[in-house]
């Protein structure tokens, strides 16, 4: 009986076995096809049916059969390298700006603009069809979006303090003169008081006194400053070209996207729906071949 | 010698006079006859003949003295207004210095007060100057049938010096009629012509005189350009920057990547063939601005005209340009640079 009842289950672990392998066979033959015939709507879909169901066909709640999917989970890269061609073919008219390296097979990196100096700005998930920015490159392109309103630069606050310094330090400069003149004058003065000092000095005395002698401190150390003040300058104006070529770059990245979505927010927008876009795109192309069986 | 003198007969003496004295008549014929051909002839031909006898006529004879008459310097600048006239080009103008006997050129829209005129360098160049500025803006060489312009002259004096009184579209003008005179002596007369940061053509290079280019100078265009809505791009090869300005002109600052040297140049291109460097520098603030700021490291060589067959070109060292790199070039319109001689 109970070798029966074991026959018995061996035959339904047979037919499951069966109808797994019909399933895989199935689904590697379709996936075999879409890839023959380059339908590359149908292999997104065959690769994440969840999501497609979800988002092109507006059906919730279908499950991604695992046991399917992870039959192909070693050909990632070559996958993502072989649907990269019309990914890349669309977001070049989609996202003019960014331009891709394929670094190792099926990654890429992406990077802002085609211009003098730019920016690497993240990868490109080419299998869910999502960029995945760098996060701290991406905030700063949000926050000079902001700073428009403000009618600033990224940089506008520091180049501005810096430019501050090199303003005095070039005064410093320019006064020396000026400087040497006045220590003169208060080592005078000091001589005069100093021949009033002794132990009945009056504390009026005491007092220009020491205020004298902290003027000429402060010009010491002015004076010291000057010295550099020239190397320091030329410092701070290397700073400078450096933080307004990021302020240009930015400013760049901001006109090509507000020459080819309107705002940021369009530009957020679009990168949530490129997914949908994207296949919509494909969908189009393939209407007039119809291969798809569907 | 002086007896023979005394046993001449009278009747020889007159006679070896009469030869002497037609001999400068001859002269004289010969000169006015090119006079006429300088200023009559149709032919192009003709006239460069008759300027090229003239510039070096030796009208100087014991026996026949001619009162004033015209310097080489003018026989240049008649060539010149000649060839145009013929061209129908009303905008160079000639007129004659009543007081120093000598001709003068205006060009129409910089007005009668700025005067151009030749002068004839140390080894026989002639360069057409403004007479205030004194810079030569072109070399003309008529025995090599050479002209070149003067990249460094022509910066300083109609984008720097005239651009304070003078809008872009008057200076344009004032720069067409150089062009045409080179033109006019290429078509008609088979001159080499070196138009310089003039020339037009998209394929031109203008090699920077500075052998190397510090990076920065490129930044502080792109930094610039923040300003303005032209965009600076990086070419693809990371062989330099392409500045795109209006209606598809682009100005390229690269070196070739299979240049080992890596020599800088510049490259002005546009759909239609039309644009030349020099038009960027007067038309764009932002690559004026840019380029005079950072002339020292931007420069665009300028070379004078010297010729490896004249034997004074090389013993001229307080020429302007001296210190500048020196190249030979040869009648057939080949150059050397002089440091390889």
């Amino acid at each position: 009986m109970a070798t029966e009842q074991h026959q018995q289950s061996a035959q339904e672990v047979a037919a499951l076995i069966n109808n797994q392998i019909v399933n895989k066979i199935d689904f590697l033959q379709q996936f075999k096809a879409a890839v023959a015939d380059h339908q590359d709507r149908r292999i997104y879909q065959l690769l994440d049916n969840q999501r497609y169901a979800k988002e092109i066909e507006h059906r919730e709640q279908q499950s991604n059969n695992q046991s399917v999917m992870s039959l192909v989970d070693d050909l990632v890269d070559q996958l993502s390298h072989y649907l990269s061609v019309n990914l890349i073919d669309y977001l070049g008219k989609a996202y003019p700006f960014f331009y891709y390296e394929e670094y190792q097979t099926g990654h890429y990196r992406i990077y802002f603009g085609n211009w003098w100096d730019r920016r690497e700005f993240g990868e490109l998930d080419v299998l869910n069809v999502r960029f995945l920015f760098n996060q701290d490159e991406y905030a700063k392109l949000q926050k000079s979006f902001e700073l428009v309103h403000e009618n600033k630069r990224y940089n506008s606050d520091k180049i501005d303090k810096i430019s501050q310094e090199n303003d005095r330090l070039q005064d410093l400069i320019d006064h020396q003169r000026e400087r040497e003149e006045r220590r003169a004058k208060l080592q005078d003065q000091l001589k005069e008081v100093s021949s009033h000092s002794g132990i009945w000095e009056s504390s009026k005395n005491k007092e220009s006194r020491q205020n004298i002698v902290d003027a000429l401190q402060k010009l010491e150390s002015e004076e010291q400053e000057s010295r550099t003040a020239a190397q320091t300058i030329k410092d701070n104006e290397q700073v400078v070209l450096a933080l307004s070529k990021e302020n240009t770059i930015l400013s760049y990245e901001q006109k090509s996207i507000i020459d080819t979505f309107g705002s940021f927010e369009d530009f957020e927008l679009a990168n949530r729906n490129l997914y949908a876009s994207y296949l919509a795109s494909l969908n189009d192309d393939e209407k007039q071949v119809n291969t798809d069986g569907e | 010698m002086a007896n023979n003198q005394l046993t001449a007969s009278p009747s020889k003496q007159v006679s070896l006079l009469a030869d002497s004295l037609t001999t400068g008549l001859t002269l004289g014929q010969q000169y006015v006859q090119l006079l006429k051909q300088l200023a009559e002839t149709e032919s192009a031909a003709e006239l460069l003949d008759a300027a090229q006898q003239l510039v070096t006529f030796d009208l100087d004879n014991v026996f026949v003295k001619f009162p004033q008459h015209y310097q080489p310097t003018d026989y240049y600048l008649l060539l010149m207004g000649r060839l145009l006239e013929m061209h129908s080009n009303t905008d160079f103008q000639i007129q004659e210095d009543l007081d120093h006997h000598d001709f003068y050129a205006t060009i129409s829209s910089l007005g009668d007060q700025v005067h151009f005129k030749f002068i004839i360098d140390a080894n026989g160049t002639a360069q057409l100057i403004e007479t205030q500025g004194q810079e030569a803006l072109l070399y003309l060489n008529l025995k090599h049938k050479m002209l070149r312009f003067n990249n460094r002259a022509l910066v300083n004096y109609f984008i720097i010096a005239l651009q304070r009184e003078y809008s872009d579209l008057d200076i344009r003008a004032a720069v067409k009629p150089l062009l045409a005179f080179a033109h006019a002596l290429a078509a008609d007369l088979d001159f080499v012509i070196d138009l310089g940061i003039l020339d037009v053509n998209n394929d031109q290079h203008f090699a920077l005189q500075q052998p190397t280019l510090s990076l920065t100078v490129i930044d502080r265009l792109f930094v610039a350009t923040a300003e303005f809505d032209y965009m600076l791009l990086n070419l693809p090869q990371n062989n330099g920057a392409e500045l795109r300005l209006d209606r598809g002109i682009k100005m390229d600052l690269q070196f070739d990547p299979d240049d080992y040297s890596q020599q800088w140049f510049f490259k002005v291109q546009d759909p239609d063939n039309q644009v030349s460097f020099f038009d960027l520098l007067l038309h764009y603030q932002l690559v004026r601005q840019w380029y005079l700021q950072q002339r020292e490291a931007l420069a665009v060589k300028s070379d004078p005209l010297l010729f490896a067959d004249d034997q004074s070109s090389m013993a001229v060292t307080d020429d302007p340009v001296a210190t500048e790199p020196t190249v030979i070039c040869h009648p057939d319109g080949s150059v050397t640079p002089l440091d390889q001689e």
